[in-house]
């Protein structure tokens, strides 16, 4: 039952999409004579963010509210679920909410990137670990160090309202560029002398500027990922050959000659 | 109001973030759990990730997502450590009650 | 030879009379314990030996010259540094050996070491022997200093020095917790005295400038002493009573006596060279060193006498019940030292010093003696060896020690020819004869009448004393045991006895009808020019001064109160023989339980002064020290301060300790509240910013300078037309408001708010560049302004 409702929530958001889809797509600049006749334009700016444009953009605002409530409600799950299980599936939702913000940011490669990394790989390996630990149960909120508890509480609830009060006010640097689709971005072509126009946050676009100026980064990544592979290997392996992964004694069949090549090797020893 | 509502600018965003972060933060600190906190932590990371896009794409600055690929790469390596980790001391101790899994004298 | 720059290894001779005293009691307290007993006595009766030496050379040598040349008042005088030197206060280390001094330095010298010969056997068992002559050679030294000095703070320092070794001598058994409570009460009584003293000289020095005695009894200073100080009487009236009731302490007069009874814990020799011969005569010595201040002041004379009087009368009845040995003489010391300061209040300075010299042989010898006494009661057994009631008949046994006694006590009786007849007769024929501007015609009368009767109490206790100790049967087992001292105690007792015969040859009244050889006359003489016999009279010629003190009577006066007392002292004697002679008779039990019930109580129980003291001084005293203790000590230092800083710290930890327990859930809870803290901190200095919008015609520009305080305070100035300078509208008034309106043509693009912050005083300026319109088309004719965007 879950199941099926899960499925239709998908396909209504997918439909949701569809339908809005023109308001995507890159929207046109502004025409260039509108800057020379003398246009009603309405310039009182009660905040920054509230510049009108022609294109609709409520469909816009539907979908960012329904993903945004799916990110958040899927982070209130890790935080509250007692059952490990339900808070990894939780941190899904959550990991697909983002993903679509990604997309609304333009930033399409690294939507993409997370639903294969983070919701693809990391969850799978929570999931994993959570097999291995079968302990459900436990206080979501520990019951002792209220004080504590409310303290830190306090303290976030204040930074909610300082943060929120405070990004309100960012202003982009210009304001009629901030409601358009990002420019493209000017690459050097494959003959010299040319540019070539990638889009804004494509896969080429991230690529250029990974292997370009970014290159170092990039090879320090892939040493750090290295290290944590290693690492995770040499910590989780298991201390003695007679335990396994969980800890718990298995059995080994023990041959002859094993056993003999002990023998002779402690005794020669002593 | 209707403004806020309807019209989606950068603040939304970052907003949202933040609230992500925070939630994380309050999962960190409230939870006793290892794997949950590991979790939380990777909420911060995404929230972290959402602020950096948004600001690129405010200044236009591509740059932003090369970092925030580095930090999706990073917390993947950081989560599998971290997780290793956590079945370690599981094997130690039968326990990933963070509580519970202090050596430290009361 | 000028002696008065006369050094011997660098120090002036003069200072070597005290010193070599102090250098025996340096090496026996301090290398006592390794040395054996008869290194340690003669070291300390060498150096006591080699004072008197000195001290004879001394007088013998240069004093007697400087007497012969009219001198003597000034004597030697040395000074070895200088001392004290602040603002105006000058007080040298020195000394001065005149004729008064002179008299004193002998009698210390040489009683003193016949006490330690005494002592080497009377202490032969004592196991702290080193500490013992250590501490007598102490007081010596202090003594001398006391006596030699010539200056107040020098004899303060000698004055509390022989202080000191009072209270260390009488407490030297002080296993015996009686004995060490004993010598604390006389150091605590003494300081009373002591805190008079230095009451009398800030007086002194306050009025005068200056501390030395030759300055203080020049005549420059002397007009001071007249001044009007408090109601009528004189300033020296004022120092003369502060410096008296130091003496008081000291020399143990009604209110300050009752260390003296007390004292007589301490080892004998130790009584009778410290409470009998020497320490208590500091009081008659200062008295009468300072007898020009005295001299100038009726009422200190007429206090000084009459105090002396009532302790005479007080101690003389005190004595009558008394079944101690010791005690006995310890209130007869009291009563003759009354005597002492009768003759000093009635200006007989001669009379004082003279029986205070007789007084330290014969009590000296009175003391020995019973120190023998007890000696010889130890011998025979008795734990109680003070005890008279269980003595008696002491005559077959010891012999030399009885002879001694009984010309002691002839002595203090009054008897011809023995020193004290001599010495008694003078200060009654003193008092007699006073006659003071200032005192009742018949105060002197008064006087002698009383001196009589206490002359009377002195000659019936002493015999009575006398009686039950050595006549009669014996009274016990351990009186029948007692056997005779062995020579080192008899021999002191023999000398002292042959001065108390003898001593009072050189002090003849002057007769006018006889010749007398002029030897009889050597004391008065002698002292005449140290001390002042007459009146401090400013008359009409300034600085004169006035008549003699006390009179000199004719010569049948002389010879009448001469008998009167001589009969005085027999009536005595024959009274202690009626009720004692052969014992404690049965007339005295009668007497005793029947008429003088009362009496024979009061005396018994010394009137009743400690138990005053106890109630009245000792007891609000000590519940205000067991007040401060528990309140100040315990609850305000110990409790609040000392506990009360530990319980801080500990709260202070406890709190820390909460933060810091290890779990990294405490550390980043930590870190989010430092992190809204920083947010809620560093808010108040928001960047400011304006808003600006178009109203009409017009541009309102509003200003947020800053959330908080800030905001209040702030003073805000506008620059509209991008030159960088505030500006003013149109009118002159300067644009300062938090909203300003201005026409739209006025802007240019770049407005600018200069805050002025009122805490760091800075102006921050907040530009913008405005995106209003600055040309109005006219062409659009509804009558709303319509704008071109402009930059």
């Amino acid at each position: 039952m879950r199941v099926l409702l899960l499925i239709l929530t998908m396909l209504l958001t997918l439909g949701a999409v569809d339908a809005f889809a023109p308001s995507l797509a890159i929207a046109d600049p502004i025409p260039a004579q509108a800057v020379n006749k003398p246009t009603r334009v309405n310039i009182t700016k009660r905040s920054p963010h509230s510049d009108k444009i022609e294109s609709k953009d409520t469909g816009m605002a539907l979908l960012f509210w329904g993903f945004a409530a799916a990110t958040l409600g899927g982070a209130l799950f890790v935080v509250t679920r007692r059952n490990l299980i339900a808070a990894v599936m939780g941190m899904v939702g959550c990991f697909l909410g983002i993903s679509a913000v990604y997309m609304m940011l333009y930033a399409s490669f690294l939507s993409v990137i997370q639903m294969l990394v983070y919701a693809g790989a990391i969850m799978v390996l929570f999931v994993f670990v959570v097999m291995i630990l079968n302990r459900p149960e436990d206080e979501p909120v520990a019951p002792t160090g209220r004080a504590g508890q409310a303290i830190g509480g306090l303290a976030i609830v204040y930074l909610v309202g300082r943060l929120i009060f405070m990004l309100m006010k960012v202003q982009p640097p210009n304001p009629l560029t901030a409601v358009q689709a990002p420019a493209p971005i000017e690459l050097p072509g494959d003959i010299l002398n040319t540019t070539e126009k990638v889009d804004w946050g494509s896969v080429k676009a991230v690529g250029w500027d990974l292997f370009g100026p970014g290159l170092f980064v990039f090879e320090a990544i892939s040493i750090l990922l290295l290290i944590a592979v290693v690492g995770a290997i040499a910590v989780a392996r298991p201390l003695h050959e007679d335990q396994n992964n969980a800890g718990e004694p298995r059995d080994i069949p023990r041959d002859e000659a094993a056993t003999n090549a002990e023998a002779a090797h402690s005794g020669g020893h002593a | 109001m209707s403004d806020i509502l309807f019209n989606v600018g950068y603040g939304h965003f970052l907003v949202l973030a933040a609230l992500l972060f925070l939630i994380g933060t309050a999962g960190v600190l409230i939870r006793r759990n290892a794997l949950i906190i590991l979790m939380s932590v990777e909420l911060m990371l995404n929230a972290a990730n959402m602020t950096l896009l948004t600001f690129s794409r405010m200044w236009g600055d591509i740059s932003g997502h090369t970092f925030a690929l580095i930090v999706i790469a990073v917390a993947a390596a950081e989560a599998a450590v971290g997780l290793a980790i956590v079945v370690a001391v599981f094997r130690g101790r039968r326990n990933v009650d963070v509580d519970r899994l202090t050596t430290l004298r009361h | 030879m000028d002696y008065s720059t006369l050094k011997f290894l660098g120090l002036p001779v003069l200072a070597w009379i005290p010193l070599l005293p102090l250098l025996g009691a340096f090496i026996n307290l301090t290398l006592g314990r390794r040395l054996s007993k008869a290194t340690i006595h003669t070291i300390a009766i060498a150096a006591v030996a080699g004072a008197c030496g000195l001290s004879m050379w001394l007088v013998f040598g240069e004093l007697w010259k400087a007497f012969k040349a009219g001198q003597g008042g000034v004597g030697i005088a040395q000074n070895v540094y200088t001392w004290i030197e602040v603002g105006n206060l000058k007080v040298e280390l020195a000394f001065r050996l005149d004729t008064l001094s002179a008299v004193m330095i002998m009698i210390i010298t040489f009683v003193g070491t016949l006490i330690h010969i005494y002592s080497t056997g009377y202490m032969a068992k004592d196991p702290r022997y080193a500490a013992y002559f250590g501490y007598l050679n102490l007081f010596t030294g202090a003594m001398l200093i006391l006596v030699l000095a010539a200056n107040l703070p020098v004899m303060f320092i000698g004055w509390e020095g022989v202080g000191l070794c009072s209270f260390l001598l009488i407490g030297f058994w002080y296993e015996r917790e009686d004995y060490a409570t004993a010598g604390r009460k006389a150091f605590i009584v003494n300081r009373i005295g002591d805190f008079a003293f230095l009451l009398g000289m800030f007086l002194l020095f306050w009025a005068t400038k200056t501390l030395d005695f030759a300055q203080l009894k020049g005549t420059a200073v002397g007009a001071a002493y007249v001044q009007p100080f408090w109601g009528g009487e004189r300033l020296a009236a004022a120092a003369a009573i502060c410096l008296f009731i130091g003496a008081c302490g000291k020399s143990a007069q009604l209110p300050l006596f009752t260390w003296l009874p007390d004292a007589m814990a301490g080892p004998t020799p130790v009584s009778a060279l410290i409470h009998a011969a020497t320490m208590v005569t500091a009081g008659v010595y200062m008295v009468c060193r300072l007898s020009f201040l005295f001299s100038a002041s009726t009422t200190a004379m007429i206090v000084v006498a009459t105090v002396g009087l009532l302790t005479a009368l007080a101690a003389a009845f005190m004595a009558f019940a008394q079944t101690d040995l010791k005690k006995v003489l310890a209130y007869s010391t009291v009563s003759q030292l009354g005597f002492m300061f009768v003759a000093a209040g009635t200006g007989n300075w001669v009379a004082a010093i003279f029986h205070l010299g007789t007084h330290a042989f014969f009590k000296a010898c009175l003391f020995l003696g019973a120190g023998s006494v007890m000696h010889g009661m130890e011998h025979g057994g008795s734990k109680t060896p003070g005890d008279i009631t269980t003595m008696g008949g002491l005559r077959k046994h010891m012999p030399i020690t009885r002879i001694t006694f009984m010309i002691s006590c002839l002595a203090i009786a009054g008897i011809f020819p023995f020193a004290g007849f001599f010495s008694k007769d003078e200060i009654l024929a003193g008092a007699w004869g006073v006659h003071p501007p200032g005192w009742p015609l018949w105060y002197g009368k008064f006087l002698w009448g009383g001196l009589l009767i206490a002359a009377l109490g002195t000659a019936f206790y002493m015999w009575r004393l006398y009686f039950l100790v050595f006549s009669g049967n014996e009274r016990s087992e351990e009186a029948k045991h007692a056997h005779e001292s062995p020579a080192s105690m008899t021999m002191p007792l023999v000398i002292l006895a042959l001065l108390a015969t003898l001593a009072g040859l050189l002090g003849f009244p002057h007769l006018t009808g006889i010749k007398l050889p002029s030897f009889t006359h050597a004391l008065s003489s002698w002292l005449a020019p140290s001390v002042t016999p007459t009146w401090w009279n400013p008359g009409a010629d300034g600085v004169n001064p006035g008549e003699l003190i006390a009179g000199h009577a004719s010569d049948p006066t002389i010879l009448g109160l001469a008998a009167v007392a001589l009969f005085i002292g027999a009536l005595g004697i024959g009274m202690a023989w009626a009720l004692y002679g052969r014992g404690p008779s049965a007339a005295v039990n009668r007497l005793v339980d029947g008429p003088l019930a009362g009496a024979y109580e009061a005396s018994k129980a010394k009137l009743w002064f400690d138990e005053i003291y106890d109630a009245l001084i000792v007891k609000p005293f000590k519940i205000f020290a067991s007040g401060l203790y528990t309140v100040v000590d315990k609850l305000i230092i110990d409790t609040i301060a000392v506990n009360g800083a530990a319980v801080v710290v500990g709260l202070f930890s406890r709190m820390s300790r909460w933060f810091q327990n290890g779990q990294v859930q405490r550390y980043l809870a930590g870190l989010v509240v430092g992190a809204a803290l920083v947010f809620f901190v560093t808010d108040w200095h928001q960047d400011p910013s304006f808003k600006y919008e178009i109203v009409g015609d017009r541009l309102k520009l509003t200003a947020e300078p800053g959330e908080g305080l800030l905001g209040a305070t702030t003073k805000l100035r506008w620059d509209i037309d991008g030159d960088g300078v505030p500006d003013a509208d149109a009118s002159g008034k300067p644009y300062e408001a938090p909203q300003v309106f201005v026409l739209l043509g006025d802007t240019r693009t770049r407005v600018t708010l200069f805050i002025d912050d009122p805490i760091t005083r800075k102006t921050k300026k907040v530009t913008r560049v405005l995106h209003v319109p600055t040309v109005v088309d006219p062409a659009s004719g509804d009558g709303t302004p319509v704008v071109k965007e402009g930059t």
